[in-house]
């Protein structure tokens, strides 16, 4: 793969990655400590024919979003966890009518306004269901700085494969940390573009939501000689608002599957210094995301160094979780640390997929980073 | 070289960012790895900031200095300095503005307190206060040692408007010049 060199932040990162994915479109409301996504996407979308927008607020932010998906083109917002919980409703919306949009979240402190110049992982169950209702959240956290450029990239690709807003989860430490990453081409990043797919016979032969039980709705762009209804009701295969039982059975039923039957084309993880375990006594595994990972892997060097045996696991794709590796992995390794910046929110994720209560965490909620220090600490402690 | 630790505290609206991203780019300018992170309050204007730097020719993983393992800091506000210091080396050395931070007789002896007006000398000197990062860079670099002067100073010209980069070069040889003075 060829490659370049950038020196930036992951936030800034995050918004050249929408340019070069192909987004034309920005809507949002800056919101610490994701602000310069905007700064930055701002500055670069007018460049190349695209449009960005400072809403009034966060709902609004979202609506245009949702609006400009709809016409065709690639859209992107920005924000913190609580402007998630603003515009969790129109995350609801282009569920449900099959909008493909990409949203960024960098995370801080919360509940409510809560810490908004600190880092934090609260936002990771939000994340999985910010909306009421039934759907499958698709769900991908940046571990460094190349990261917050390459997962912002899949998040596009996704969103048109699966019609439906992708969340891009980044961190303050990672939003704002300054350093290299090794990007792929603009060219390599152009040629992994697929755009969603299109109906292209005659108009009154066109139904967008009429499809596989596993495969997204076909949304062709708005004001190109195709009609349809969008709306967040349930909706018969014309996009009208419908009551009829196995039609509105079959839609929700649609929403779920088809991301959970496609798992393989989301999942991804990375396994660090994991080779070599093989299940022995006092083997130890870490389970990591997102900036807290990096604490872990120089954890592990250290660890290495005293001979304890440990590896990362890091789930890239939070949701769907990567279930089945999860278990895999907490079924060979006994001593299992999970290390997160809130209390036990992909945890219990974790003691889902591995049927074991007796996993040992590690949870820090006051805006500060976990050091390395505090996770050899912890493993000296615990195992 | 081994990995160098860095902090840079003061607080927000003083430039403190710069000198880090400075830094970083310059490190990895010459094939190494660079990472500045900062932490900042909510207050933007007037809260104590803490600029980490890490300089390493091995990949840097985790972004801020351990607490207890930086070799060398530079402070331009009290408040800051009070929160910050304990994450210095014993031994380290820490270079203050004096006629804004006091630290203690015990700190002195603590850490190798060093005293250089870093405001004065941009204020009156170079006749511009917003050259103190360029001034703290140029300290910094001459007690470290850590990147090639002219690399650094390269580096820091990319990243200041053309129309200020004369006095920019006037604060660095200040900062130098001061800094090399302070070791005699």
């Amino acid at each position: 793969m060829a490659t370049r060199e950038v020196i930036s932040t992951g936030n800034e990162l995050s918004a050249l990655a929408a340019v070069d994915a192909g987004c034309k479109f920005f809507g949002g409301y800056p919101l610490t400590p994701s602000s310069e996504v905007m700064h930055v996407i701002s500055d670069l979308l007018p460049k190349v024919g695209g449009t960005a927008i400072q809403m009034e607020d966060e709902i609004a932010g979202i609506c245009c979003v949702i609006g400009a998906a709809m016409s065709g083109v690639r859209a992107l917002t920005a924000t913190s966890g609580p402007g998630v919980s603003l515009k969790a409703e129109n995350l609801g919306l282009a569920q449900m009518a099959e909008v493909p949009l990409v949203l960024v979240n960098v995370m801080r402190g919360g509940p409510s306004t809560g810490l908004p110049t600190r880092v934090s992982q609260g936002d990771i169950k939000q994340a999985s269901n910010p909306s009421h209702g039934d759907y499958r959240s698709i769900t991908l956290c940046a571990g460094n700085l190349a990261e917050c450029y390459t997962e912002t990239v899949r998040a596009f690709n996704l969103a048109d494969r699966f019609m439906q807003p992708v969340i891009v989860l980044l961190d303050e430490t990672i939003g704002h940390m300054h350093g290299k990453a090794e990007l792929p081409t603009v060219e390599e990043v152009e040629a992994g573009i697929v755009p969603r797919k299109t109906f292209d016979g005659p108009a009154d032969e066109y139904f967008p939501y009429e499809c596989e039980a596993t495969e997204p709705a076909v949304l062709n762009p708005m004001f190109e000689g195709y009609r349809y209804h969008y709306t967040g009701l349930h909706h018969d295969k014309n996009g009208f608002p419908t009551e009829e039982i196995e039609t509105c059975r079959k839609l929700i039923q649609r929403l779920e599957d088809k991301v959970m039957a496609h798992q393989d084309e989301i999942e991804s993880n990375e396994e660090f210094m994991c080779d070599d375990l093989t299940g022995e006594e006092g083997e130890v595994l870490i389970i990591a995301y997102g900036s807290v990972s990096l604490a872990a892997k120089e954890a592990i060097r250290h660890l290495r160094a005293n001979g304890i045996k440990a590896g990362l696991f890091r789930p890239i794709t939070l949701w769907p979780s990567p279930a089945t590796r999860i278990k895999e992995m907490t079924d060979k390794i006994k001593n299992v640390l999970v290390v997160e910046l809130n209390i036990r929110q992909y945890t219990e994720e974790i003691e889902r997929a591995s049927g074991r209560l007796d996993l040992e965490g590690l949870y820090k909620v006051n805006g500060r980073a976990i050091s390395p220090h505090e996770i050899v600490t912890k493993v000296k402690e615990v195992f | 070289m081994a990995k160098t630790l860095m902090r840079f505290t003061g607080v927000g609206g003083q430039g403190v960012l710069l000198a880090g991203e400075i830094f970083a780019a310059a490190k990895i300018k010459t094939g190494g790895f660079g990472l500045k992170t900062a932490t900042y309050t909510s207050q933007v204007r007037g809260g104590p900031t803490v600029v980490d730097i890490q300089l390493d020719d091995e990949e840097i993983y985790y972004p801020y200095a351990n607490d207890g393992e930086v070799n060398f800091m530079l402070s331009v506000a009290n408040v800051s300095y009070q929160s910050f210091k304990n994450g210095v080396k014993p031994g380290g050395t820490i270079v203050i503005e004096p006629n804004l931070v006091t630290p203690t007789e015990e700190d002195r002896k603590k850490w190798n307190i060093v005293e250089i007006p870093i405001i004065t000398i941009a204020k009156e000197e170079v006749g511009n206060v917003i050259t103190q990062s360029v001034v703290a860079l140029a300290i910094a670099n001459t007690y470290m040692e850590a990147i090639d002067k002219q690399v650094l100073i390269d580096t820091m010209l990319s990243k200041v408007p053309k129309k200020v980069h004369e006095i920019n070069l006037i604060a660095y040889e200040l900062g130098e010049k001061y800094a090399k003075e302070s070791m005699k």
